[in-house]
């Protein structure tokens, strides 16, 4: 797997800088030999009941799970992350060059998206016919975080990734994301577009900029 | 019942319990343990079904009991521990022993999560002593993938039980832990520990598994333990791939390796179990062949010595003043810098020593033990004359270190020893004794081999005892350096043992002191010193190392040698891109660090250090931080820019220290990342552009409770404070600390930033200020501090 040079430099708000982009460069091949995304999922049934939907015994609160999962009959639930040797390699950087380290930073961003990526990819074999919806999060819209703890125990990614919560419902390590993704057997649009799903809308450095992620 | 001794006997442990009660219809998510006061007879019976299987230990189902997994539960951890012993004690009925299964504690440690590792020895100590206490017959820490983690748990077993340990780590394919720890140091660092077994479960199967356990087989005295899981689980519904058949076929042999204590994890049940038992029957336990070379480590470097291993001197403020300062400053940063520098320099392991005058070295030894092990991946040697910071440092040390130092006095040794054997370091011992330094080789060896004894008869093995036959400085007595490398040659050759010289004392009061000191070094190695104590930044020193390893065959074809010569840089003189010679604030504003320090070096001879700052240094950041606010530079120059401004003030900082005058430091102001929030990258940006304003910033680092900020707000009389929040989730903890620092007499000035933090919310929580970025900090600052 490899990190996406053009979206790092995006978290970074440097799109086209040359001087930025040597130093990406530099940090996303040290990055690919130390670290690999890791990911675990579990394919779980969707019910919609009066009390809303759910995922097995999980609960799903909220219009936007409802929305996402309305033609689904079973939903992946996906846990990807880069785990505790980013997590080091990062502290080591930040002692050495703040410059490279923030390059760093914005390089684990993209590749754990790559590897929520791959894990969308092998999902999709694994159900040949079958139709993926966007992936969501806890986070996105109206899905709360309080449904953290849930799905990464039916994940058991505590025992096979060493993702864990903070009290305060944080992942550790940092570069980990919880997503699901809705399997049916007809063709998905794409829903989770737009500022209105993303978390980050009020504080948003593209939307302060006047752009958003999508259009740059 | 006492547990059998493991000597040339298998002993076969129980297999998956999760697994048994979703079957039984536990939801999956749902936490087993609280099953011990719901479902006391489904935990009974899956055990049972595994006696009759033929475990002869099972495993209390308390993997999860910590108070930390069982906060939200209503339950304690006495009520579930206790109910689980009694529930495993009546399904053994006699013929099975009972261990206390501890588990990970379900939250991370310090430095990459927020448990402080005397939080979790605490939480461990709680789950241990109830379990003894409930008359367990041995306790199992199993599944762990932080060894900090596992000494925890050991420390706390061994310490408030007479209990019996055993420890498993679970590896991955690679041979390592998620959380980067290697067989090596696992092994190296839990023998030294104290427990009674180790070995590996979880996270694969029989086969994957057999590679980490040949490994570990060789690195250990202690019986083996496999643990696996019944192959790899299908991600899509989570079963296992692997039948009891297929499963006790791999299982048996990996007793050929030297294994001798079986069982199962996840996926597996009775039948597995079974399978095993007969298969095992085939087979006896195989003669063990351990490699017992010196071993210091970190969980994810292990030291071997079997060659020269340099120990870098840096860490130490003996005749520095530099170092005294910022000891007495507590500034952590500086003496992370020292390490980093000695690591990237080529060290293998690091001396620290923060022996100076109004330093408590029992808080500060393993303040900056934990500080350099958070960054820095080498083992460490832990150097002091205080018996007491010593054992504060081994304790909270995350691997197996070294102890500088004991000597031939058998008041020191009955000290110092003790606690080197608990803690499973490596000592060094030196050739003196109250008698003072011998002047003979002979006399020098005689007190090794009294050190040697005594080391022996505390239990420490004698690849862990390091013996420094002491450098005396040739200037004042000449004939000595002869002396010194004869007895080396004695130790290393007779004794077998591993031999340490603190190398640069011998040049002292001589001209060009490095040639005799690079001299005197390649001697002693060619004498068989094995452990040299250098400054491994001065070229000449890893220069002879590195040609050491080539004559000695270690550097196997020259590579090493090689590719040493190849880096190494020409020197090319600073310039501008016209050719012109570089001003210093052309050489910050390209971020050029080693440039920008050596024209502040040349300039200080003509410019008062406040006037270099004020009338270069910070000019120059102001253009870059204009740039960056056009959107002509980018974060990136930003702080590479900062990073030249710090090195710039570290030269002044130098040049302050050895005239003895005041720090040029402007006001202070106190950041954290609010309690509750883990992310500091945003909050640590702050820091490294403020600091090099020159501003004296006092980083509270992350998770940082309310009282702590007010506390050190009042304490240090601090005028304005930054606070940092990344989520949405923590900002409720960022408005209940503006609230606490406004109920003190007189408020400092707040602002407020992080990834969630807007403008409105900003204003709403009564902060002062709204900072967007460093840069608005530093506007804020100037505001605010001048």
């Amino acid at each position: 797997m490899h990190v996406d040079i053009a979206e790092a430099m995006r978290y970074l708000g440097a799109e086209s800088d040359a001087a930025t982009e040597a130093l990406v460069r530099e940090a996303a091949a040290e990055l690919e030999q130390r670290v690999q995304p890791r990911f675990v999922y579990r394919v779980l049934p969707v019910t919609a009941s009066e009390e809303g939907t759910a995922l097995a015994s999980l609960r799903l609160p909220g219009s936007m799970a409802a929305r996402m999962l309305k033609d689904s009959t079973h939903a992946a639930v996906l846990v990807c992350t880069l785990g505790a040797g980013f997590e080091a390699l990062l502290r080591a950087c930040e002692a050495r060059d703040m410059a490279r380290a923030v390059a760093l930073d914005a390089c684990g961003s993209a590749f754990v998206e790559a590897g929520c990526d791959a894990a969308r990819r092998e999902i999709a074999e694994r159900f040949p016919g079958l139709y993926l919806t966007d992936r969501f999060s806890p986070g996105y819209g109206d899905l709360p975080l309080t449904v953290q703890p849930d799905l990464l125990a039916v994940t058991d990614a505590r025992r096979r990734l060493g993702v864990t919560l903070t009290e305060s419902l944080l992942m550790v390590p940092s570069k980990s994301v919880t997503a699901i993704l809705g399997i049916s057997d007809t063709p998905q649009p794409a829903r989770v577009r737009g500022c209105a799903y993303c978390s980050l809308n009020q504080t948003c450095t593209f939307r302060k900029r006047g752009t958003t992620c999508a259009a740059s | 019942m006492p547990l059998p001794d493991l000597k040339n006997r298998f002993l076969i442990l129980d297999g998956g319990m999760g697994t048994m009660l979703q079957a039984r219809g536990l939801p999956p998510g749902a936490q087993p343990e609280l099953w011990n006061l719901s479902h006391p007879d489904v935990i009974e019976s899956v055990q049972r079904a595994y006696v009759e299987a033929g475990s002869e230990v099972l495993y209390t189902n308390t993997f999860g009991a910590s108070a930390v997994k069982l906060r939200r539960s209503g339950v304690s951890v006495r009520e579930v521990v206790t109910a689980a012993v009694e529930i495993a004690r009546r399904a053994a009925s006699g013929k099975a022993l009972v261990a206390l299964d501890i588990g990970p504690l379900g939250e991370l440690l310090e430095p990459m999560g927020q448990l402080k590792f005397e939080q979790a020895y605490d939480l461990f100590s709680e789950i241990a002593a109830a379990g003894a206490e409930a008359g367990a017959d041995l306790a199992v820490i199993e599944t762990m993938t932080d060894l900090y983690e596992a000494k925890a748990a050991l420390l706390a077993v061994k310490e408030n039980t007479a209990l019996s340990a055993f420890v498993t780590m679970s590896f991955e394919e690679n041979g390592r832990t998620f959380m980067g720890c290697t067989v090596q140091s696992m092994a190296r660092t839990l023998e030294g520990l104290g427990a009674d077994a180790i070995g590996v479960n979880c996270s694969v199967g029989p086969d994957l598994m057999r590679p980490v356990l040949e490994e570990l087989c060789r690195a250990t005295r202690l019986p083996v333990i496999a643990k696996p899981n019944a192959g790899l689980p299908d991600p899509v519904d989570g079963s296992y791939n692997m039948g009891p058949a297929e499963f006790a076929a791999l299982v048996a042999p990996l007793s050929d390796l030297g294994v001798t204590i079986f069982g199962g994890c996840c996926g597996t049940n009775p039948d597995y179990i079974r399978a095993a038992v007969a298969a095992l029957k085939e087979k006896k336990p195989a003669p063990r062949e351990f490699d017992a070379c010196s071993f210091v480590c970190t969980p994810v470097t292990p030291v071997r010595i079997d060659g020269v291993r340099v120990i870098g001197e840096r860490i130490n403020p003996t005749g520095k003043k530099r170092f005294q300062q910022a000891l007495l400053e507590n500034d952590m940063e500086y003496i992370l810098d020292v390490a980093v520098q000695q690591e990237d320099a080529g060290a293998d392991i690091l001396d620290v020593n923060v022996g100076y005058p109004g330093v408590d070295e029992v808080e500060m030894l393993p303040r900056v033990v934990k500080k350099l092990q958070s960054v820095v991946s080498l083992p460490l040697q832990l150097d002091s004359a205080n018996p007491d910071a010593l054992e504060a440092a081994l304790r909270v040390y995350n691997g197996k270190p070294a102890v500088n130092s004991v000597n031939g006095n058998a008041e020191i040794m009955a000290r110092i020893l003790p606690i080197v054997r608990r803690y499973g370091a490596a000592v060094v011992g030196l050739t003196l004794d109250e008698g003072g330094i011998p002047q003979t080789a002979e006399g020098r060896v005689k007190i090794a081999e009294r050190i040697l004894q005594a080391a022996r008869s505390h239990g420490i093995p004698d690849e862990d005892l390091w013996i420094d036959c002491l450098t005396l400085t040739v200037s004042a007595q000449q004939e000595q350096a002869r002396e010194t490398l004869a007895a080396v040659h004695e130790v290393r050759h007779r004794l077998g043992l591993q031999t340490v010289l603190g190398v640069s004392n011998i040049s002292f009061g001589l001209p060009n002191r490095a040639l005799v000191t690079q001299t005197f070094l390649a001697q002693a190695m060619a004498c068989g010193l094995t452990l040299p104590i250098i400054n491994p930044n001065q070229t000449e020193m890893l220069d002879a190392v590195a040609a050491h390893r080539v004559l000695s065959g270690e550097d196997a074809h020259s590579d090493a040698f090689i590719a040493r010569f190849a880096a190494r840089p020409e020197t090319a003189s600073a310039q501008s891109k016209t050719g012109e010679a570089l001003t210093l604030q052309q050489a910050i504003m390209r971020g050029m660090k080693g440039d920008a320090g050596r024209i502040a070096k040349e300039m200080l001879a003509e410019v008062q250090p406040l006037s270099l700052v004020q009338e270069h240094l910070i000019p120059a950041l102001d253009r870059v931080g204009e740039d960056y606010e056009k959107g002509v530079l980018f974060l990136p120059q930003l702080l590479s820019a900062a990073q030249a401004a710090q090195a710039v003030f570290e030269v002044i900082r130098v040049a302050i220290a050895k005239s003895g005058g005041e720090s040029v430091k402007k006001d202070k102001l106190v950041i954290a990342t609010v309690h509750g929030d883990v992310h500091d990258i945003g909050k640590n940006i702050v820091r490294t552009v403020l600091e090099n304003y020159g501003y004296d910033v006092i980083d509270l680092g992350r998770d940082v409770p309310a009282e702590t900020i007010r506390d050190t707000v009042e304490r240090e009389q601090v005028r304005l404070v930054g606070l940092s929040a990344l989520m949405t989730t923590t900002l409720p903890a960022m408005e209940e600390t503006i609230r606490l620092l406004h109920t003190l007499p007189n408020p400092p000035v707040i602002f407020v930033g992080g990834a969630v933090v807007t403008p409105e919310y900003a204003a709403h929580m009564q902060a002062d200020y709204y900072a967007r970025d460093a840069r608005e900090a530093v506007e804020i600052a100037k505001e605010v501090l001048g």
